[in-house]
């Protein structure tokens, strides 16, 4: 199998606080792999170091994308090279329609796949199509619009930041739905989260805890002793504790 | 002489449509219109209630437009203003009657392709009656050597549950100097919505004043504005909403980009002087937002193609 995305020795720090830190992973291409962790692990943190931005520069390790190394390259190199993310937090779009938002990232800006995305966050393209990409729209809304827009990009590789986030019960089956399809259309998927019964859907998980990856196996393994340790874990910050306890 | 008329006339049609217009409306007998270049009328076209009366003057034309009481103009009426040479003053006082129970959309596409040294001032005296409505909408298009002086002061009064909308819009080429100024009084169920978005280069001077004046109960008012700078353009926006009537509610929403070495200013002033009365304002300078600028990369966008896909969508 191929490695779409080769994370190593990885290191992040905002001010003096280490929020990413000996950080290695492995994804493989056609994978659902999903980074399960706590409020403040540092998930969000590695989705923007992954993606480049401003600020989220690593202070040590490498990043390969497709045997590239990505470390240097600008959000734009990175987009172009295949990978994109979508935002746990949207940002709103004054003006911007959003038909014009979803076929921004689309290399055929096909309005039947633009309706075909919209479908698949079961919004109705006929209501959001002209509708644009402000405030004006609910949370929950322009979470899935988001996922709509880069589902139309047939990305190789999509890092999804926690894309069951205010998204209510019933529509998070569809939500589900989608990561596998994006899978089946040809995407690998980083599935960040820290809800556990969204995990079920991956192929691999890995434990995150206090900037680091500390446990990886089966969805289920994983979901279960996040369940049992992680979900009323009283060490926060200090993961060697559940280290430790994993040797044992 | 009359090839010449021809040829200028050919020329503000080119120009027109370099603006975003479309010049198939000034040969269609159901579209209102009129063409001036400079002071001289080169075309217009009435329609059933709709009166246009030019009178050119020295440095321009006096135009003086009615709508008659009762009437619904069908389609909007285009206006077609410029100054082709390089150099030249342009006076426009134009009147405006939307008689009760009347109403009217226009566009205005203001254009000086060629402009080196070109002043244009617009006087608008707006009349709407009572239960009508005006929407107008000016285009302007002044090339990209910023020589430009452009001045549109509007004065009005929107009649009882009458609604005016001005939309003054400035985002190809260079804008030179702008100096736009409203002051507009609504009336018992009156409504006022002004926008203006603008996009000043170089060292494009943008000064903006609008006043909403809200006499009648129930009296509504929104102004909106949207300046991006860039380079070391300047620019200055105030935005004045005074509430004088019980139920009347007003709304300031300025925002101003920043880049390079631009430099903005926003100050709205609300004034409440009935205790039922309520005035809102919010403003907001900055540079661009780096979240949506990174967004669209991540989409595969340049940072410069993200950056224009940003201020289009502020400026539309
Ligand atoms: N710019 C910053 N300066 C200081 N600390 C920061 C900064 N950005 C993030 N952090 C801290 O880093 C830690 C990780 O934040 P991050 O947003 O990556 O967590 P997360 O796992 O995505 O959390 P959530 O589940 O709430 O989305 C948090 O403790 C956060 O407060
Ligand atoms: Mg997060």
């Amino acid at each position: 199998m191929e490695e779409i995305l080769k994370v190593t020795d990885l290191y992040l720090k905002k001010g003096n606080k280490e929020i990413i830190k000996n950080f290695n992973i492995t994804v493989e291409r056609g994978s659902i792999s999903v980074v399960l962790g706590v409020n403040g692990a540092g998930k969000s943190s590695l989705a923007y170091v992954l993606m480049g931005l401003s600020g989220y520069k690593p202070d040590n390790g490498k990043i390969f994308f497709k045997g590239i190394d990505i470390t240097d390259k600008t959000v734009t190199e990175r987009a172009k090279l295949g990978m994109t993310l979508a935002w746990q937090t949207p940002a709103s779009f004054e003006g911007l329609t959003v038909r014009d938002y979803i076929q921004i990232g689309m290399k055929n800006k096909s309005i039947a796949l633009v309706k075909e995305a919209l479908e698949k966050v079961a919004l109705d393209p006929i209501l959001y199509l002209n509708r644009t990409v402000d405030k004006s729209l609910s949370g929950g809304e322009r979470k899935r619009i988001e996922l709509a827009a880069v589902y139309a990009m047939h990305p190789e590789l999509v890092i999804l930041d926690e894309p069951d986030s205010g998204i209510d019960i019933l529509s998070l089956e569809k939500i589900k739905k989608l990561i596998v399809d994006f899978k089946e259309t040809g995407s690998t998927v980083l599935l960040i989260t820290h809800r556990d019964e969204v995990a079920e859907i991956a192929d691999t998980a890995f434990l995150m805890c206090s900037g680091e990856i500390i446990k990886q196996g089966s969805p289920a393994e994983i979901s279960n002793f996040f369940k049992d340790e992680c979900n009323h874990c009283d060490h926060k910050g200090a993961p060697e504790k559940i280290i430790q306890e994993n040797v044992k | 002489m009359a090839t010449k008329i021809i040829d200028e006339y050919a020329e503000m049609m080119k120009a027109y449509e370099q603006s975003g217009g479309n010049v198939g409306e000034f040969s269609n007998p159901n579209v209102p219109s009129i063409v001036i270049s400079g002071n001289k009328v080169l075309g217009k076209n009435e329609v059933k209630g709709l009166i246009i009366e030019p009178t050119p003057t020295k440095d321009g034309v006096d135009v003086k437009i009615t709508v008659k009481k009762g009437t619904k103009i069908l389609y909007p009426m285009a206006l077609c203003f410029g100054v082709l040479p390089k150099e030249g003053v342009q006076v426009i006082n134009m009147e405006a009657y939307i008689e009760d129970e009347a109403g009217m959309n226009a566009v205005s596409h203001c254009v000086f392709p060629n402009a080196e040294h070109i002043v244009h001032k617009m006087n608008y005296k707006v009349h709407l009656g009572n239960h009508s409505f005006f929407r107008y909408k000016e285009i302007h298009f002044h090339g990209d050597k910023g020589g430009v002086e452009v001045v549109p002061y509007t004065e009005g009064e929107v009649g009882e549950n009458s609604y005016f909308e001005s939309t003054f819009t400035l985002k190809e080429g260079r804008v030179g100097k702008l100096d736009i100024k409203y002051d507009v009084d609504v009336k018992k169920g009156g409504k006022l919505e002004l926008y203006s978005k603008v996009w000043a280069k170089g060292n494009d001077e943008v000064n903006i004043e609008e006043k909403g004046n809200l006499k009648g109960e129930e009296a509504k008012a929104l102004i909106k504005s949207r300046v991006v700078l860039q380079d070391n353009s300047h620019s200055k926006v105030l935005s004045v909403v005074n509430a004088y009537a019980p139920y009347s509610r007003g709304h300031v929403d300025c925002m101003e980009v920043v880049q390079d070495d631009s430099v903005a200013e926003a100050v709205p002033v609300v004034g409440v002087s009935n205790s039922l009365a309520k005035v809102t304002h919010e403003a907001a300078i900055g540079s661009l937002d780096s979240k949506e600028i990174e967004t669209l990369e991540a989409r595969g966008l340049t940072e410069e193609e993200a950056i224009k896909a940003v201020v289009s969508g502020l400026l539309k």
